[in-house]
């Protein structure tokens, strides 16, 4: 670039201009206000290079002043323009024009080289990111956009637009009231009314389309809209409870999906409304006290003639007794439904047929693609509907449909992505989503080596189903090392013990020793020397150990039989410790990119080791990719949860971090250090069980120096074993 | 049934139960527990805390006119706390019975409450008490006592959560005669409520809703459901003119969690079913 550069003062500018009017005297204003040589003057260069044109130029020039910086920016808005076009680097002096952030051009500049067609759409962004943190802000924004759409257009694009939950989450910085925030209150809230543990999900963005505002069931999986925007933080909390009270009151009363049949769209909303009104009032018989909840929710008032607004009333009148509404369509409702048997999950259907007809013929307009369910705590109820079975005779009822359809495969964000990659590694199942589609379980971050921080939510671990194998097999395996087994056992009883342990006959402690106080007067008595040691205190000692064994099955551990001896090994460690009765979990994961992290549950803390577990076992098969960081954390967040003194992550691997989508295995390494450090830090131990020789350097790098123990052959587990609780038992 | 209260020494007769403790029989408990007694066979009383577990054996012992010595087993309790030592009485040792002991000398009925809380090795000490052999060996003595003709041991257990931490050993458990106390079906319980509390049937059947809401979160981040007890404590409450709402998170909601997430959670369900 050096080389093009041509005039160093203004005066060489000027000639260049000359006969350009308006830029002619621009530029010499812009002299006359920041000095013949300022730095400005390269900047201005740069976008006469560039070929910006003459208005974003003019807006240039006249936002020069006497301060410094001013060639960097011009440097910048003329890279921006190369890469984009003009229009975009005129929108950009605009933006920093009205925004004043002198700081933000490294980022923008990185958006117009590595992301073009998400130039204007992040732009429009820049003031919600600066307004939210600052310039880091916005630049961490365009980091997270651009590392986790990667290559894809269209998926930049959607994050850009902030279709992508994500993105949004980057913006809020986080969020502390959506429903992240609230999801954990609102299992327990559904539990403690439904008597089971509902399935609560956060609505994934369908792409391309505004983000759900409305709650969703589907597939016994009830999604809530990642926020309610536009409603105040204190009245959301209200908000999402009331949602989830209505989709348990669903739960409760709901019956099976009804046809579709030939219903018209506006029948299909009115047979949900009378539908919400019935489960809500059976629930109301039984918790009285939801009607104080719901009821600030109904704001609808008697007037008003459009469908919506109608329907609006209609709901109100059929929640609230007293509500004053004579409008003909809300009386005949209001009738009919007193006079039906709420108990029959049947008795909605007719009576939505009918009001609907009414409805239809006072030649109100209704558009279902337009209407949203009011009031805002109700689900969209595609939940009630069966749409498989016979077509939908209106292109409304299919837009329906394909929503409908859209809430199953949305489930799975990551799944939004055409491209023809993920089919290629060969998973069973095509791309409509099927209801055995792993359940998202969490959300974790990861390192970023690159930038040196960590991506909030960047890895999504998942649930996947298990496959089961013969149990015979690991009893086989058991008994054909029957020394090995014997080992293990004594080694798991020895290191038993006891949480707190009374120590008798001490010198101090915080009571008497009655028995020793006796003894020793009899000494005294006796002409003896007393011991003096006449007290009882209390000492802990290591015991009470819930333990996760992480199982590597990713395709490596397919070679030289590493997942053999893992399959030993942990065969070995449940039933020694299935013997003890410590809690251990056995989770096996592998990965397929960050969005779908698997993990397979082959045994839980309080169940057993017995055939259904091993069974499981059996059935792990080597495939897919080490996302390590991910699933320690997630065993980290099950062990959090165990009551016990101690908490121990054994994980057995290959030590070979690896994924699809990241190039530079270091990153994952580096990434699973952390995760360990941080476990530590919470107070939860972590020791590798490398298989396999050669593997000593990346382990050390992950587990630290003495985290970890190699086993190269199957013989010398219990040594190896005995040397980790040896260095447990010693921390 | 006129009943002639028999003659206790005064080291027991403080132990009898004058009147009869109000208990509602949810099965068969009464029949299991006085064929047991007849036997002499020892008996286990499993289920949740605040169930009735301890109201049942006052019940039975009254009915069964005998005294009842109750010890509430601790990690720290040991043999020597049950069976009896040697003390210092002015310069000389004095061997001093423990309760197990006077019950077993003069024959009561022995309830050692939340049995799993005492160690193992002092749970065996009641082991020579539960066969045939009907005896407690008291080593210190050097002597054996065979107990009383009327002697009936009787434990609790709250299998509970960490059972695999916390759990009898398979010797002790295998000697007992187990009865299951769980919480009674909705109507028995309200009744039971109503009875306790003087609370009248409609709030003691709200107060039974209450608690199912707190027991649906048993095992989700409660470590248990609100108990019988709890009730009778918030009909109690309520009577004293409290408002119920206040009476409730005095009685149930506070006593069962400190978290906040889920007291918040368990706070609306139980706002759920106020009217």
């Amino acid at each position: 670039m050096s080389a093009l550069r041509g005039p160093r003062s203004v005066a060489d500018l000027a000639a260049r201009l000359k006969g350009r009017g308006a830029l002619e005297t621009a530029i010499a204003a812009a002299g006359r206000r920041a000095g013949e040589t300022g730095d400005w003057v390269e900047g201005a260069d740069a976008l006469l290079h560039a070929h910006v044109g003459e208005v974003a130029l003019l807006a240039f020039l006249s936002a020069v002043d006497n301060s410094d910086g001013f060639g960097a920016v011009g440097i910048a808005l003329a890279d921006i323009c190369r890469e984009t076009n003009a229009r975009m680097a005129l929108a950009a002096i605009e933006a920093w024009r009205r925004l004043g952030r002198p700081g933000w051009w490294p980022a923008l500049t990185r958006l117009a080289r590595e992301a073009p067609e998400s130039f204007s759409l992040g732009l429009n962004q820049a003031g919600a990111a600066l307004a939210a943190s600052d310039e880091s802000g916005f630049a961490n924004f365009v980091a997270v956009g651009l590392k986790a759409a990667g290559s894809d257009p269209t998926r930049r694009r959607r994050f850009f637009a902030l279709e992508d939950p994500l993105a949004r989450r980057v913006l809020s910085g986080g969020d502390t009231d959506g429903f992240a925030a609230n999801e954990r209150h609102l299992v327990a809230f559904v539990t403690a009314l439904l008597g089971r543990v509902p399935f609560l999900r956060p609505f994934p963005a369908p792409a391309g389309r505004a983000p759900a505002r409305r709650v969703s069931i589907a597939e016994g999986v009830i999604l809530f809209p990642d926020s309610y925007p536009g409603v105040r933080a204190e009245a959301t909390k209200r908000l999402y409870q009331a949602a989830a009270a209505h989709a348990a009151a669903h739960r409760m009363f709901g019956a099976s999906r009804w046809k579709v049949g030939s219903l018209k769209p506006l029948q299909i909303a009115l047979i949900g409304l009378l539908e919400d009104a019935r489960v809500e009032a059976l629930a109301m018989l039984r918790f009285p006290g939801l009607r104080r909840l719901w009821t600030p929710f109904h704001t609808a008032r008697p007037e008003g003639g459009t469908a919506p607004s109608l329907m609006a009333r209609m709901a109100r009148a059929l929640f609230e007794p007293g509500f004053p509404d004579s409008h003909g369509f809300v009386v005949k409702a209001r009738q009919l439904f007193g006079e039906a048997d709420l108990t029959d999950p049947s008795a909605m259907r007719p009576i939505g047929g009918l009001i609907g007809n009414d409805l239809g013929q006072m030649r109100v307009q209704f558009n279902a693609r337009d209407w949203t369910i009011e009031p805002a705590y109700r689900d969209d109820n595609l939940g009630l509907w069966d749409f498989e079975g016979e077509p939908p005779q209106s292109s409304e009822a299919i837009d329906l449909m394909i929503d409908a359809a859209r809430v199953r495969q949305e489930e799975d964000d990551g799944r939004a992505e055409p491209s023809a990659a993920t089919q290629s590694v060969g998973r069973a199942r095509p791309m409509p989503a099927a209801p055995d589609e792993p359940f998202v379980l969490a959300r974790y971050p990861e390192w970023d080596r690159a930038h040196g921080v960590e991506r909030l939510d960047w890895t999504c671990v998942r649930a996947t189903p298990p496959k089961t194998g013969d149990a015979y097999r690991i009893d086989a395996l058991l008994d054909r090392a029957p020394d090995l087994r014997r080992r293990v056992h004594r080694l798991a009883r020895s290191a038993r013990a006891g949480r707190l342990t009374r120590l008798r006959r001490q010198a101090e402690g915080h009571d008497l020793d009655v028995d020793a106080l006796v003894e020793d007067a009899v000494r005294v008595a006796t002409g003896d020397t007393p011991d003096g040691r006449v007290y009882r205190a209390n000492a802990p000692r290591l015991r009470d150990l819930a333990t996760v064994a992480l199982i590597d099955v990713s395709e490596s551990t397919g070679e030289a039989n590493v997942l053999e001896m893992e399959r030993l090994a942990v065969s070995l460690l449940g039933d020694a410790l299935d013997a003890t009765h410590d809690p251990i979990a056995l989770l096996a994961f592998a990965s397929d990119g960050r969005e779908r992290v698997g993990l397979t549950r082959v045994k839980d803390f309080d169940e057993p080791f017995g055939p259904a577990a091993r069974s499981r076992l059996a059935g792990l098969e080597a495939g897919l990719s080490t996302r390590l960081g991910a699933a320690l954390r997630h065993a980290g967040a099950e062990l959090k949860r165990r009551r016990a003194s101690r908490r121990l992550i054994l994980v057995m691997t290959d030590a070979e971090p690896s994924d699809i989508d990241v190039t530079d295995p270091l990153d994952l390494v580096e990434d699973a250090a952390r995760a360990i450090a941080r476990l530590k830090d919470g107070g939860v131990d972590v020791l590798g069980v490398v298989m396999g020789e050669g593997a000593a350097h990346r382990a050390t790098r992950i587990f630290g120096r003495s985290g970890y123990v190699t086993v190269a052959r199957p013989s010398e587990l219990p040594t190896r074993f005995a040397d980790l609780y040896f260095r447990l038992s010693r921390r | 049934m006129t009943k002639i209260a028999p003659k206790f020494s005064d080291a027991v007769g403080a132990f009898v139960i004058p009147s009869e403790p109000y208990y509602r029989a949810v099965g068969d408990e009464i029949a299991v527990y006085e064929a047991a007694y007849r036997e002499r066979l020892p008996v286990m009383l499993k289920g949740p805390t605040g169930c009735g577990k301890t109201r049942f054996l006052e019940h039975m012992a009254w009915r069964l006119r005998r005294p009842l010595i109750t010890i509430a087993a601790s990690e720290d309790m040991t043999a020597a706390d049950l069976v009896g030592r040697y003390l210092l009485l002015s310069g000389e040792t004095a061997w001093r019975d423990g309760p197990l002991t006077l019950a077993v000398r003069e024959g009561a009925i022995c309830y050692i409450d939340e049995i799993v809380e005492a160690r193992q090795d002092t749970t065996v000490a009641i082991h020579p008490l539960t066969d045939a052999r009907r005896l407690l060996p008291l080593e210190k003595r050097n002597e054996q006592i065979a107990a009383h003709p009327d002697f009936q041991l009787t434990i609790s257990y709250n299998p509970g959560y960490q059972s695999a931490v916390k759990d009898l050993k398979e010797s002790t458990k295998q000697r007992f005669v187990a009865i299951d106390f769980g919480f009674p079906a909705p109507e028995v319980e309200a009744e039971i409520v109503e009875k306790e509390s003087g609370a009248d049937a409609k709030l003691a059947r709200l107060l039974v809703l209450v608690a199912e809401r707190s027991r649906n979160l048993r095992g989700h981040g409660l470590e248990e459901g609100a108990s019988t007890r709890m009730l009778i404590h918030a009909g109690r409450l309520a009577r004293q003119g409290l408002p119920l709402k206040a009476a409730i998170e005095s009685a149930v909601v506070l006593p069962l969690t400190d978290e906040d997430e889920l007291r918040g959670a368990l706070r609306e369900a139980v706002d759920a079913c106020l009217p």
